[in-house]
């Protein structure tokens, strides 16, 4: 969610490390379907509205079957409920929809962002709305929530939607700050605990090496964001898996308005696959411990993906929408005649 | 018109005993309380396909529907008969995708139905495909309330979006002079293109032919595809005699690809 303002190179891959490890980069960014062959994943964690349907194209080739995208701050601050409505709405309609086109399922975690919960007048009106939001068909959760400059405000909202998925018996979905990230990530922990939440409903976030013993030794999930300049890069993210093995491990994008990547899960997946990690691992992190995590909303059926998404001929071929009018469904990138 | 206890009838012939249950203790409640009985349906209520359905509203057809979408039908008729109106317009502004289909499914039974009259051109203009059909298609709504220009507007995104037209109820009666010349500039547009109208939309011409139209109808007949040919010849024998292509447009109703061969 944040970019380096003092980073002046070029937007590197996301590949860190040894010269040896550059190479190796290289090879993926080239090639990395090769390695992926055959594989199915599930990014929980992408901000789709951000993203063009080129991206939803490229994820579809890539074999990302499902997705979630969590609700989250739009780069500036909202200023009056409408908005924050609007955008809601959007995450379970417009969204969802543009998604289906492309054969990719879309799941929305619904809830007050940690940065504009210090605007109580609002935060408050946008808590009278969520439970309508939070009973909507395919909501899997409340987030992403939780701290960013872990003020009191931050920690009201963080308390308050945890008692509404404790109520709802809804995952949670906690975004850790980008700043004084270990006390923040073991803060948002100590509180959830603190309100009686069962820690395999809770999906910490955003994790990085200083973190995530302490997550997974709680018995949380432990999310990572593969996000150059700020969070993980996925040699890093492969070496954690070495380390801690696949169980409550998955791997996310965020693929928001920052210099993010939506292909990070299947590339990370085929550098994976060259650095010798059984595919069986692979699988747990890129695909069943995001499904098991978040289907315990009750609101993912695996059979509406796996096969493909059934396109309803309703919304595909008898065209519409983002496909207007006249238009075939797939183009050719590379031809310069555009039809 | 009172039309929820009619849809109750229906329900009850596929809910089993739990969901009856369910539904007869949701539909006690006040307004608010059937708001969130609407959105959480899906919850409760399972998508058993609703076979050989009863017919209570001429073109109001419950062919393809589940059973969880004609409960959610039903609780709107129940908002709207009990005047939740703040809570039908909530939902109408927060709604899902399939949400937004029962919503628009269930117009032709609210009461005073033409409060929703801007809902329902706005779901025509929704780009979502499933909710453009649900005003569109085997809905009576749009018959029995649309003005010509919203009509038109509805047959002609339609066609523009390769749809199916023969699935909008009372699309003959409602056709007129003003349908009839713009699908003509259309067809131009498209054969510009070098692509084509599906076949079937030159029913909508007969009772309103002009020099251009005819010009249209000649080109078809001379065309190299099978089903222009046949439609100009449909055109061409219902204006000799109105009334006698009645079924006959039957086998272009399929869907078909807009690009020439």
């Amino acid at each position: 969610m944040c970019q380096n303002p003092h980073q002046k190179e070029m937007n590197p891959s996301h590949f860190e490390g040894s010269t040896e490890e550059k190479e190796t980069a290289t090879v993926v960014d080239h090639d990395f379907m090769s390695y992926t062959q055959g594989m199915k994943f599930f990014d929980p964690h992408m901000h789709m509205s951000s993203r063009t349907t080129d991206d939803y194209q490229a994820l579809a080739d890539a074999g990302v079957v499902a997705l979630i995208e969590p609700a989250f701050w739009l780069g500036q601050p909202r200023t009056g409920l409408a908005s924050f409505k609007d955008y809601f709405s959007s995450l379970v309609g417009w969204e969802r929809f543009r998604s289906s086109q492309f054969g990719i399922k879309h799941y929305c975690t619904i809830g007050l962002n940690s940065r504009e919960a210090n605007n109580e007048a609002l935060a408050e009106q946008v808590m009278e709305i969520l439970p309508l939001f939070l009973q909507k068909e395919g909501v899997v959760g409340v987030g992403e929530i939780g701290f960013d400059d872990q003020t009191a405000a931050e920690e009201k909202y963080y308390r308050a939607q945890l008692e509404m998925a404790k109520e709802m018996n809804l995952p949670v979905q906690v975004h850790t700050p980008h700043r004084d990230k270990k006390k923040g990530t073991e803060r948002s922990m100590a509180i959830a605990l603190e309100h009686g939440l069962d820690p395999k409903m809770v999906i910490i976030d955003h994790n990085n090496e200083e973190t995530v013993k302490s997550v997974l030794d709680q018995g949380f999930y432990a999310a990572f964001t593969i996000y150059p300049f700020t969070k993980m890069g996925n040699e890093r993210m492969v070496e954690i898996v070495k380390e801690y093995g696949p169980t409550r491990i998955m791997v996310n994008s965020a693929a928001d308005w920052g210099i993010s990547d939506p292909l990070a899960i299947p590339k990370t997946a085929a550098l994976m696959k060259i650095k010798g990690i059984d595919v069986e691992t692979i699988r747990q992190v890129t695909y069943q411990n995001a499904l098991d995590a978040f289907a315990q909303s009750g609101q993912i059926n695996e059979g509406d993906f796996i096969h493909g998404l059934e396109i309803d001929q309703s919304q595909k071929f008898n065209g519409n929408t983002v496909l207007r009018g006249g238009q075939a469904p797939r183009i050719n990138k590379n031809s310069m005649i555009i039809r | 018109m009172i039309y929820s206890s009619a849809i109750l009838e229906e329900i009850l012939r596929f809910a089993n005993p739990t969901e009856t249950v369910w539904i007869t203790s949701k539909s006690k409640g006040i307004a608010k309380e059937l708001a969130l009985a609407f959105v959480m349906t899906p919850r409760f209520i399972s998508k058993t396909p609703i076979n050989n359905p009863t017919n209570i509203i001429d073109g109001w057809s419950w062919q393809d529907y589940t059973l969880e979408k004609l409960v959610r039908i039903y609780i709107v008729c129940l908002l709207s008969e009990k005047d939740g109106l703040d809570q039908l317009n909530l939902l109408f502004d927060t709604a899902e995708i399939n949400e937004a289909v029962a919503l628009h499914s269930a117009m032709p039974a609210l009461k005073n139905p033409t409060q929703f009259l801007l809902r329902a051109t706005d779901a025509v203009r929704s780009n979502m495909g499933s909710v453009f059909e649900s005003i569109a298609f085997e809905n009576p709504y749009p018959s029995l309330y649309f003005s010509e220009l919203a009509w038109n507007q509805m047959v002609l995104k339609c066609i523009f979006n390769d749809k199916a037209i023969h699935r909008i109820y009372d699309l003959e009666n409602r056709s007129n002079q003003a349908l009839a010349d713009t699908l003509s500039d259309f067809a131009h547009e498209r054969w510009a293109a070098g692509r084509r109208v599906p076949s079937q939309v030159w029913r909508l011409v007969p009772k309103f032919m002009n020099e251009n139209l005819l010009t249209d109808i000649n080109k078809l007949a001379q065309s190299d595809n099978p089903r222009d040919v046949l439609a100009a010849q449909l055109v061409n024998k219902e204006i000799a005699q109105p009334g006698s292509t009645k079924g006959q447009w039957k086998e272009l109703e399929l869907p078909e690809p807009i690009y020439q061969a």
